[in-house]
């Protein structure tokens, strides 16, 4: 089983976690158009490759940025949203 | 007639030990220490087994676990592998997959019907004309399968264990042992596994004649035991590698779970038969398979034997040979010039016969066991020369042409092979993240050089799990010389020369399989079934490339090889189940409803209430009577699975207004409001009550099935947002109770000292305060249209606070109720539970519930997408049905509104309203049919139910019963 | 014995003809190009020569034929699906199905057998009469049965699970079937190829030009190409061709495992679901018992095999099937399936013109295969979205019109 590391928790194993997809940036939806809205809403990059990621550690409710490549199911590095990334 | 020989050194059997068991109908006896297969072999059995696609008599070919031709039924446990399963006292055996015994198989004629089943053949023929496809299917399905259930066996719960280690060494051969005992020294936490009953693998039993091999694991295996850092586990398989080294370890009991830091794959090779016709006649086998007979179980693999060799390693197994006794009538040598090494002279010293530049043209049987070998020489292209075909008599034929690597760990950890043809083995090119291959698995067969290979690799293991190495590290010396041959085939024109003997595949079928153009590893292997048996490739997959690289004018690396999957063997389901856990909830109340005869339903992870059974009544009058409990009386639900969240900070407010479509900023503390959630499509997603304690401090729940999901996105937003709050999920640390009814108010009067009257206490406040001493939060609320109290109460108390209640409540003949009379009562009302009266595409408006949204706020989630939705207009509505007292036809949930042939809505909840006298429901139909007094014809089986749509609620449309006098 | 091995017995050489050829090289251009060699493409290829007569077609294939999740699905063939388009478009394709050994003079072991999709609560009893109502409605065999009729069906069935999820019913839909996932493949190739189109296999698609908004070729491995249409039907790898002609879309890749127990005597003849146990099981022409499971809970574009996957449909299919205990389990593996956000896939025309969709097939593309070559081959050769397929055009989801089977998919209380 996979192993993940949680910035909080430590390395555990991916059993767990949740999955939050990918980091996105919502448009302003007070200025953009109904296409841009919708693309946020249901699009998705789907490519593979090197993604920032939302995860959640179950146990102890801890959500957190990982950096992940969605091929090699390799992680790269965590961290708490709003901190910088462990270089 | 035993052919047990005298006392083998380094034997596995304990001959103090004698079993007996039965094997189709015969009595045999063999020690422990033995394998049905060398039991039945020293007896003199030679067939074991039924091939599985034209059921050809088969004998014992590898000893090593893919002997798949020698599986036996043992009782409950089908496909057992008669060549390695440890025998035991009394086991009782058959072969599999024949009718009527593997001795005189029926089904034996399908041999002499090859010539009509040729690769494929099944894809050809049955399907014309359609009619009779059936009929064939049926044919095909009585012969397919191998083993059989037995259905009366148990369900076998086997704990798991976890393990770690530093080093896992997979194998327990020369290499195995010597990484092992290298990383011991390091310091590492070693483990060692090895499928085989005892380590040393080709230490064991590839010994040339001699003792050295023997000697050497005597003295490795004396070292490895002192060290307290090393675990030496035999009988015990590495199934598979999954990512970051998660490795399932299997035994005869269970399964172990180990986490390492760096795998040493030191499984070896496997030996790999020649082609030629009639190599699986029963007595025909590999080397190594008669090496392991001799050294492991004592037993003399046949009296006289012919050696079809191509590689140094045929010589030394003539040499064990020799050693147990047989006559070695001749060495046949592929090769044209011969063994150049020690073991060709060793060989020529006792007098053998070798035959070089010659090759095994037929074996011969005679009553099912062999009984000679046609040997000619092979011209410069390895063909035979037919002209000079000289028969040898013989019992035994023992192969040794080659090795193809247990690689399948190596390849699920991401490693790329190559072949190498110097030693014609595919081998590691790059490895994986801490993984590390030694041995004959990496290409290295000198004895020697293994040892060697073993030592590098556990250093550099160990090294990678963190270890210090110090000094340089062991410099292996390369092969010079192929252990395996290029062509170990002889062909033939009457073909019967088995390249997969689990699928039955001759020469000749790969040929064919390439002419219809499956001309790629992949295509051949899928088209014709090659490695797709249970030994999963290990003795017919190298033939396979080898051909296919032949045929297509190509090295074998250049055709490559196929994907090893997990499980290296075939695993059993009550192994990887372990002892199967269901973990479901139980609110704090549970030992009062299970007193009070509480019939069960699930709700999410949660085990609820449905109703209360009462003796000598059914279900429907349980559920009725407590529906009238509490529409005129009062009843007490457990509504604690509900999720219930505590939300804190200056931003609580405007927290909650960016996540639920309704306002929440003008709430006074000390009052309640109805929440609805949609994502970010704009869907109804959950909804629930919103309580305000004070200006920062938020107390609210979500529906029973959502709590989780609700509370993880809501911290995820907040993750994202950065407001100043704080979210807690109290769903565990509170118990929850709804008091109903109209006498609700006079038995909670009893047990608290807050004021309950209308003016102090009105609909939607909401007060903390204590109920039979106990501190609570108590919310008027009214889901099922009477005055009613939401209890919530930290769940130490739970108990105590249920009894009061009950208590209290005698008088007033206060009854529980389950889920489905609160289902009923709310019903009444017309208030959805979302998840049922609504699906997972409709929108606020769609479910009634336009009047909860709020579009005039700065941002809510999904609140875009509702500006979108506004514009398309709504594509279904939730209306409310009736029909008419005394209806014949009652519609469940789901059953369609049809309307002209057309779908035009479903219902999705309905039950009998006894307030009302008639049934009433709710429905998703589309915009047009919504005005009040349409009719709804909803079809039941070949009728249709005469509904019509009426306003919502059904049940005390006022509101009346929330103002009942104080 | 059937008439058809006479003749092997009969020549001394075995008759079979190549089922497909390997052209040497590309030519410099087609009237269109069909990138992915699987069941669906190899269909499109076959339709678009059979019935419109556009021969001048190169399928081009990085692997091999059927190598992708045609040959990892667990050939699961039904119809009883929740909404109108959905239920009449896989209705064909089940008409479609039982013709088309006669159709390819080639057996392709389609087993009727009968499919239940069991419900242990009475959420999933609602769902299960909403489908067989639709269903029913539409013409569609499909009917709520209850634990008996199980029983019935499987015998052997533990119906309580174990005492941790009983059977309350069941959805049986009778045309259920299952069928030799790689001979559809193969089926679909040699027609296309007798009837004139090429099948490049280890030619993979670098990208894809695209001048004012139109299609002008396909750079591949082996060379560029000039053509006016290319069809995507690549199953997992769909959001890589879809970002060489700069189209967003929905689609998010997810792993999908499956495991396969060596080969045991017939005993189970119907296809079981189980939604709430994560099951899907059927046996095997060969006696092997073939299982499923739920999807891989996050993104990875990988065919990798997890423990995990196997503890847990293992316990599961104990849990039914106590008897099961001693069985062993041979083999697990992946496919990478493209997922949806409504369950349905997304097909035909795309705001490039010239470049075709056929793709967001999630768990279920196998069982579309032939009405997906069908309408495909239609929507490429006329430039329109053929009748059966425009609820699934990618324009969907800017207007907010997701399909229903959203709609079930997420009444899950």
């Amino acid at each position: 089983m996979k192993l993940l590391c949680c910035p909080v928790n430590g390395l555990r194993p991916v059993s767990e976690f949740a999955y939050g997809g990918e980091v996105r940036a919502m448009p302003d939806p007070a200025t953009c158009s109904d296409d841009q809205w919708a693309d946020h809403v249901f699009n998705r990059s789907g490519i593979p490759g090197v993604k920032i990621e939302w995860w959640y550690h179950l146990p102890s409710g801890v959500w957190f940025h990982a950096e992940r490549d969605v091929v090699a199911d390799r992680v790269l590095r965590t961290w708490m949203p709003g901190e910088e990334a462990a270089p | 007639m035993t052919t047990r020989l005298p006392p083998v050194d380094g034997e596995w059997i304990d001959r103090k030990k004698s079993l007996g068991f039965r094997f189709e109908g015969g009595d045999f006896t063999g020690f422990a220490g033995d394998t049905p297969a060398s039991a039945l072999w020293a007896a003199g059995v030679r067939t074991l087994g039924r091939s599985f696609k034209y059921h050809r008599p088969r004998g014992l070919l590898s000893a090593a676990n893919h002997d798949v031709n020698a599986m036996v039924q043992w009782g409950q446990k089908l496909n057992t592998r008669a060549d390695v399963e440890a025998l035991v006292d009394g086991m009782v055996l058959d072969a599999i997959n024949t009718q009527g015994g593997v001795a005189s198989d029926r089904l034996r004629i399908l041999n002499s019907l090859g010539r009509f089943l040729p690769v494929g053949f099944y894809y050809k023929a049955f399907h014309r004309p359609k009619a009779l496809a059936a009929f064939w299917e049926r044919v095909f399905r009585r012969l397919t399968g191998l083993g059989r259930l037995d259905f009366s066996t148990p369900h076998i719960r086997t704990p798991k264990r976890y393990d770690y280690a530093d080093v896992l060494v997979v194998g327990a051969g020369p290499s195995g042992l010597s990484a092992a005992l290298a990383a011991a020294r390091t310091g590492a936490q070693v483990v060692v596994v090895d499928e085989n009953a005892r380590i040393g693998g080709s230490l064991v039993y590839q010994r040339g004649g001699a003792a050295a091999t023997l000697d050497r694991l005597r003295a490795l295996e004396v070292e490895l035991r002192a060290m307290p850092n090393v675990s030496l586990r035999p009988a015990t398989l590495a199934a598979g590698w999954y990512t970051d080294h998660w490795v399932p370890l299997i035994d005869a009991t269970r399964m172990t779970k180990l986490r390492a830091r760096a795998v040493v794959v030191a499984g070896g090779v496997f030996e790999q038969p020649a082609v030629f016709r009639g190599n699986d006649v029963p007595g025909v086998m590999l080397a190594s398979a008669a090496q392991r007979l001799v050294y492991r179980h004592a037993v003399k693999p046949m009296n006289t034997a012919v050696a079809l060799v191509g590689n140094a390693d045929g010589y030394r197994a003539v040499l064990d040979l020799l050693a147990a006794g047989v006559t070695v009538a001749a060495v046949v040598d592929l090769r044209p010039a011969g063994e150049p090494g020690p073991f060709g002279g060793a060989v020529r010293d006792h007098g053998v016969r070798v035959l070089a530049g010659h090759g095994v043209y037929e074996a011969v049987a005679e009553g099912d066991r062999l009984a000679a070998a046609l040997v000619c020489p092979l011209d410069a292209a390895g063909n035979a020369v037919t002209g000079k075909v000289t028969r040898i008599p013989c019992d035994g034929l023992v192969m040794s042409v080659g090795w193809a690597p247990a690689a399948a760990m190596l390849y699920q950890a991401g490693t790329r092979m190559r072949f190498d043809p110097v030693t014609q083995q595919f081998v590691p090119e790059r490895l994986g993240d801490g993984i590390f291959a030694a041995g004959r698995v990496n290409g290295v067969h000198d004895i020697e050089a293994r040892f060697l290979d073993g030592t590098r690799a556990g250093l550099e293991a160990a090294r990678h799990a963190g270890r210090t190495v110090e000094g340089p590290m062991p410099v292996v010396p390369a092969e010079t010389v192929a252990p395996s041959h290029p062509w170990p085939f002889v062909s033939h024109p009457s073909g019967k020369d088995f390249v997969d003997f689990d699928e039955d595949l001759q020469t000749k079928d790969f040929a064919n399989a390439v002419q219809e153009g499956f001309d790629n590893i992949e295509l051949l292997k899928r088209y014709s079934t090659v490695g797709m048996g249970p030994s999963q490739g290990k003795h017919s997959n190298m033939n396979a490339i080898r051909i296919l690289a032949k045929l297509r004018g190509m090295q074998p690396g250049e055709v490559g090889t196929t994907t090893a999957r997990p499980f290296f063997h075939p695993v059993p389901l009550s192994h990887l189940a372990g002892r199967g856990f269901h973990p479901h909830r139980e609110t704090p109340f549970h030992p009062r409803h299970v007193a009070l005869g509480a019939k069960w339903m699930q709700a999410g992870i949660w085990l609820r209430p449905e109703y209360y059974e009462v003796a000598g009544e059914s279900r429907e009058a349980c559920i009725r009577a407590e529906v009238r409990a509490v529409r005129s009386g009062v009843g007490l639900i457990d509504v604690g699975t509900l999720g219930k969240l505590e939300l804190r900070g200056p931003d609580a407010a405007k927290f909650l207004e960016r996540v639920y479509v309704g306002k929440f900023a003008g709430l006074k503390p000390g009052m309640t409001r109805y929440g609805v959630m949609v994502d970010e499509s704009g869907v109804v997603i959950d909804d629930g009550v919103i309580a305000r304690l004070s200006d920062e401090h938020f107390y609210f729940t979500t529906t029973t099935t959502g709590s989780a999901t609700v509370y993880r996105e809501l911290q995820r937003l907040n993750a994202e947002w950065n407001m100043e709050i704080g979210i807690v999920n109290a769903t565990g640390a509170f118990a929850a109770l709804n008091l109903a009814g109209p006498h609700s108010r006079a038995v909670l009067g009893r047990l608290t000292s807050v004021d309950l009257t209308h003016a102090a206490f009105p609909y939607l406040g909401l007060r903390e305060t204590e109920v039979a001493g106990a501190p609570v939060r108590l919310m008027r609320v009214g889901f099922v249209g009477e005055t009613g109290y939401e209890i919530h109460v930290p769940a130490e108390y739970a108990l105590h606070v249920w009894d009061a209640i009950m208590e209290a409540g005698r008088a007033e003949g206060i009854r529980p109720f389950g889920v489905e009379a609160q289902r009923m009562l709310r019903l009444e009302k017309g208030h959805i539970i979302v998840g049922q009266d609504t699906d997972g595409l409709t929108t606020p408006d769609e479910a009634a519930l336009e009047w909860a949204v709020k579009m005039d706020k700065p941002f809510f989630v999904g609140q875009r997408s509702l500006a979108i939705l506004k514009k398309r207009g709504p594509r279904q509505k939730l209306v409310g049905f009736a029909l008419e007292p005394g209806a014949s036809v009652v519609p469940k949930e789901c059953h369609l509104v049809i309307i002209d042939g057309a779908i035009k809505g479903r219902v999705t909840s309905i039950g009998f309203s006894e307030a009302l006298g008639h049934h009433v429901g709710l429905a998703l139909v589309a915009p047009d049919i919504t005005a009040e007094g349409t009719a709804l014809p909803i079809r039941v089986d070949n009728a249709y139910a005469a509904a019509r749509v009426v306003p919502l609620p059904f049940y005390d449309p006022a509101g009346d019963r929330q103002k009942l006098p104080d | 014995m059937p008439f058809q091995l006479l003749r092997f017995a009969l020549s001394s050489k075995h008759p079979e003809p190549r089922m497909f050829r390997t052209p040497e090289r590309l030519k410099g251009s087609y009237d269109a190009v069909i990138i992915g060699a699987g069941g669906h493409g190899l269909a499109a290829a076959y339709y678009l020569a059979r019935d419109h007569g556009m021969r001048n077609v190169a399928v081009l294939e990085k692997g091999y034929i059927g190598g992708g999740n045609t040959g990892r699905n667990t050939t699961i063939i039904r119809s009883n699906y929740l909404t109108p388009e959905g239920v009449a478009f896989y209705d064909q394709s089940v008409r479609l199905w039982q013709d088309l050994a006669t159709d390819f003079d080639l057996n392709l072991f389609y087993s009727t057998r009968g499919h239940f999709t069991l419900a242990h609560t009475d959420s999933a009893v609602r769902t299960m009469r909403w489908r067989a109502e639709v269903n029913k409605h539409l013409g569609v065999d499909s009917e709520l049965v209850g634990p008996e009729a199980v029983k019935a069906a499987c015998p052997q069935i533990d119906l309580s699970c174990g005492g941790n999820a009983p059977i309350l019913g069941a959805l049986y839909h009778a045309p259920g079937a299952i069928a030799r996932h790689d001979a559809v493949a193969w089926g679909y190739g040699r027609g296309a190829d007798q009837r004139g189109v090429e099948i490049h296999q280890q030619t993979e698609v670098l990208g894809i030009d695209i001048v004012g908004g139109r299609v002008q070729g396909v750079k591949t491995s082996k060379g560029y190409i000039s053509t006016p249409r290319v069809l995507s039907a690549v199953a997992g790898f769909t959001p890589r061709i879809t970002h060489m002609v700069g189209l967003r879309t929905p689609i998010y890749v997810h792993p999908l495992q499956a495991m396969v127990t060596e080969p045991m005597k017939p005993w189970l003849d119907p296809i079981l679901v189980s939604g709430s146990l994560h099951i899907y099981v059927s046996q095997s022409a060969r006696g092997e018992l073939v299982m499923g499971a739920s999807l891989d809970p996050y993104e990875l574009h990988s065919t990798r095999s997890s423990l995990d996957f196997v503890e847990g449909l293992a316990a599961h299919m104990l849990d039914m099937f106590p008897f099961l205990s001693h069985a062993k389990v041979n083999r697990q593996w992946a496919g990478m399936a493209d997922m949806t956000p409504d369950f349905a896939p997304v097909m035909g025309t795309t705001p490039v013109e010239g470049f075709y969709l056929d793709a967001g097939w999630g768990t279920w593309g196998f069982k579309a295969t032939p009405v997906c070559g069908m309408t495909m081959a239609h929507t490429v050769a006329t430039g329109r979205d053929h009748d059966l397929i425009g609820a699934f055009n990618l324009s969907r989801f800017a207007r907010y019109e997701l399909t229903g089977e959203k709609g079930a998919a997420s009444v899950g209380h």
